[in-house]
């Protein structure tokens, strides 16, 4: 048939198109992992490609060890923890009141939160705004400003109007005040919908190093990603590690030679990227899910 | 049952009764109300500070914020009549308009390649695989495209053993390139992602369609051609609109990161430039002020965007 060699030329250009785009996916963090696993000072003689030249797991104890980046490490975790449950919490809240359509002033509320989707004062008034609030320079300037999303209450709203209302009104007629309601009827059936755009709230705050480098200036308080920002624009080593946090590195200095500021760059990237790298496999469908519970549309 | 809740009707007319009855729901629903207030509308009315000489200093917020001196509409005036606005509209819209071109095409081909590809193994590890950089951070995917584009990065070696340049090319140095740079990149990091839309509304199509295409003899181009495109055009439409509305949202984080001193004057997108006035050099009044332009403009275009969507497609954003 002349159709089917056509449609198999087609399939092979299909799967090679594919095929690079995987390829510019994963290349990238095999070459990174190739260096941060490599001597420093001989994968700047270039070359390494796709696996460590010299093996060193060197690199990644230096960047374990810092004290800096441990911290930051606890710092990343503590705010995707507690700002992934109290955006959902919050947030949560907001879609469930907004979601009872005999709610008085329902319209004006959702005037009120859809207003801020489109129009925003900026980035200089909220600066201004969280210096009077006094969360500059805070942990909770990770947390609370992003605490409520208008974009995830409407999803949520959208998921929760979906509820049967007669499981609602039975539970009303049953005496449940709405408390009850939200823990025995809603809650549970939005479980689904918490686990998506819980999972892109933790990535949201796991990635984010805008408020770590704007928002703060206590090197106490970065995150991963802003320390991995100021490695990027760091001109040597020194500025990063060599304030003497690192000691014990330090002591050992033929071996510190050995480093480059390249190496530890990617090193601090895969122990930045790795926790998302493991877990995604995992759970992109849920991710998948997350998506298509927004774009349906009412 | 039924009884029960007409008594409730009747009653819940008062807008009283409504009120107290439903104080739980109020409750629950004032600390999304409080951070709404603080948050989103505090700095909307902070940008009264763009018609003043707003300068924080001693003295309570309240006392510096409106005692600062009404100037007007002085640094509209002053952004509009230096060479800034011209060069800073020029990298928004370079940096849009690329973007636009590379990025929103790109997830409808790969949403038609991943559908005609064979179901299996290698079609679910290709879609994983490609929404995965979204989910990395931009300080991430910056490092990557650096280590990419460095003068004995990948790239240039690459290039460089095929035998098509001499010497490495300077990537990241050359001026222009850089909104092409921010375009690839941007297209290499979201296409995955916005390719589930388009995924999602080519599974809604009813499969009986390419049967009788493939009984009258359409090859697998014509069926996508007449049968997957014409499913996908109420999201391309409502998506296109949106990327268009969007157009002055040319980025910050992509500019930041991947910028440096010799190719300022290509990578200040006007979020940028409100950034470098507004708090780098303290003319808070005048960062306010770009920024506020840019949000009036880009709240019109949405409000245009959505009526026109309104028209052509019978569908509205809101």
């Amino acid at each position: 048939m002349k159709t089917s060699l056509r449609d198999r030329t087609a399939q092979v250009i299909i799967i090679v198109l594919l095929s690079l785009l995987c390829v510019s996916v994963i290349y990238p963090f095999l070459y990174m992992l190739a260096v941060s696993l490599n001597v420093g000072s001989d994968a700047a003689k270039g070359g390494v490609y796709l696996w460590p030249r010299e093996f060193t797991l060197y690199n990644y104890e230096i960047v374990l060890g810092n004290v800096v980046i441990r911290h930051a490490y606890l710092i990343t975790i503590a705010r995707t923890v507690l700002g992934t449950l109290i955006g959902l919490a919050v947030t949560l809240l907001m879609a469930f009141g907004i979601s009872y359509r005999m709610l008085p002033f329902r319209k004006q509320i959702l005037a009120y939160v859809l207003l801020t989707m489109l129009f925003s004062g900026g980035l200089i008034p909220l600066y201004i705004q969280l210096n009077n609030l006094s969360l500059l320079n805070s942990f909770w300037v990770y947390i609370i400003p992003s605490a409520f999303s208008a974009w995830n209450m409407f999803v949520m709203m959208k998921f929760i109007q979906g509820i049967p209302e007669a499981l609602i009104e039975s539970a009303e007629i049953d005496g449940a005040n709405p408390l009850r309601i939200l823990f025995v009827v809603v809650l549970p059936l939005s479980k689904p919908m918490l686990a998506a755009i819980g999972l892109f709230t933790a990535v949201g705050h796991w990635n984010d190093w805008f408020a770590g480098a704007f928002y703060v200036s206590d090197q106490n308080l970065i995150p991963v990603q802003t320390f991995l920002q100021q490695l990027l624009s760091a001109q040597d080593i020194s500025t990063v590690l060599g304030s003497n946090n690192n000691q014990e590195a330090l002591a050992r200095g033929t071996m510190l030679s050995n480093v480059t500021l390249m190496s530890i760059k990617m090193a601090t990237v895969m122990v930045s990227a790795i926790p998302i790298l493991c877990v995604y496999p995992f759970l992109q469908k849920y991710f998948v899910k997350g998506v298509l519970i927004g774009s349906v549309k009412g | 049952m039924y009884k029960a809740s007409a008594i409730k009707t009747v009653r819940g007319n008062s807008l009283w009764y409504r009120l107290k009855e439903q104080k739980w729901l109020f409750v629950l629903m004032f600390p999304a109300f409080i951070a709404t207030l603080l948050f989103s509308y505090g700095p909307m009315f902070g940008l009264y500070m763009a018609f003043t000489n707003y300068q924080p200093g001693g003295g309570s917020f309240l006392h510096q914020f409106f005692g600062a001196e009404f100037v007007g509409l002085k640094w509209f005036e002053y952004f509009f009549s230096t060479g800034d606005f011209y060069r800073v509209m020029r990298n928004t819209l370079a940096t849009s308009l690329l973007t636009l071109l590379f990025g929103f095409p790109a997830p409808i081909i790969l949403a038609l390649m991943l559908n005609e590809a064979k179901q299996g193994f290698f079609k679910r590890f290709t879609q994983t695989v490609s929404y995965l950089p979204h989910f990395i951070s931009w300080v991430i995917a910056a490092n990557i495209v650096i280590t990419l584009l460095a003068s004995d990065g990948m790239l240039n070696n690459f290039l460089v053993m095929l035998g098509v340049i001499k010497e490495p090319v300077a990537f990241l140095q050359n001026g222009p390139l850089f909104w092409w740079i921010i375009a690839l990149s941007n297209m290499w990091k979201e296409m995955g992602f916005s390719a589930i839309m388009y995924l999602a509304a080519i599974s809604a199509i009813n499969p009986e369609l390419y049967e009788a295409a493939r009984v009258d003899g359409a090859s697998r181009f014509r069926q996508m051609w007449h049968i997957t495109l014409p499913a996908l055009r109420p999201t391309i439409v409502i998506l296109g609109i949106l990327a268009v509305g969007g157009i002055l949202n040319a980025g910050f984080e992509q500019q930041y990161l991947l910028q440096n001193n010799t190719v300022l004057e290509y990578s200040e997108v006007i979020d940028i430039y409100a950034y470098k006035y507004g708090l780098q050099n303290s003319m808070f009044s005048y960062g306010a002020a770009v920024g506020m332009f840019k949000s009036v403009v880009a709240f019109i275009l949405v409000v245009i965007v959505n009526n026109i969507s309104r028209k052509v497609n019978d569908q509205a954003l809101f």
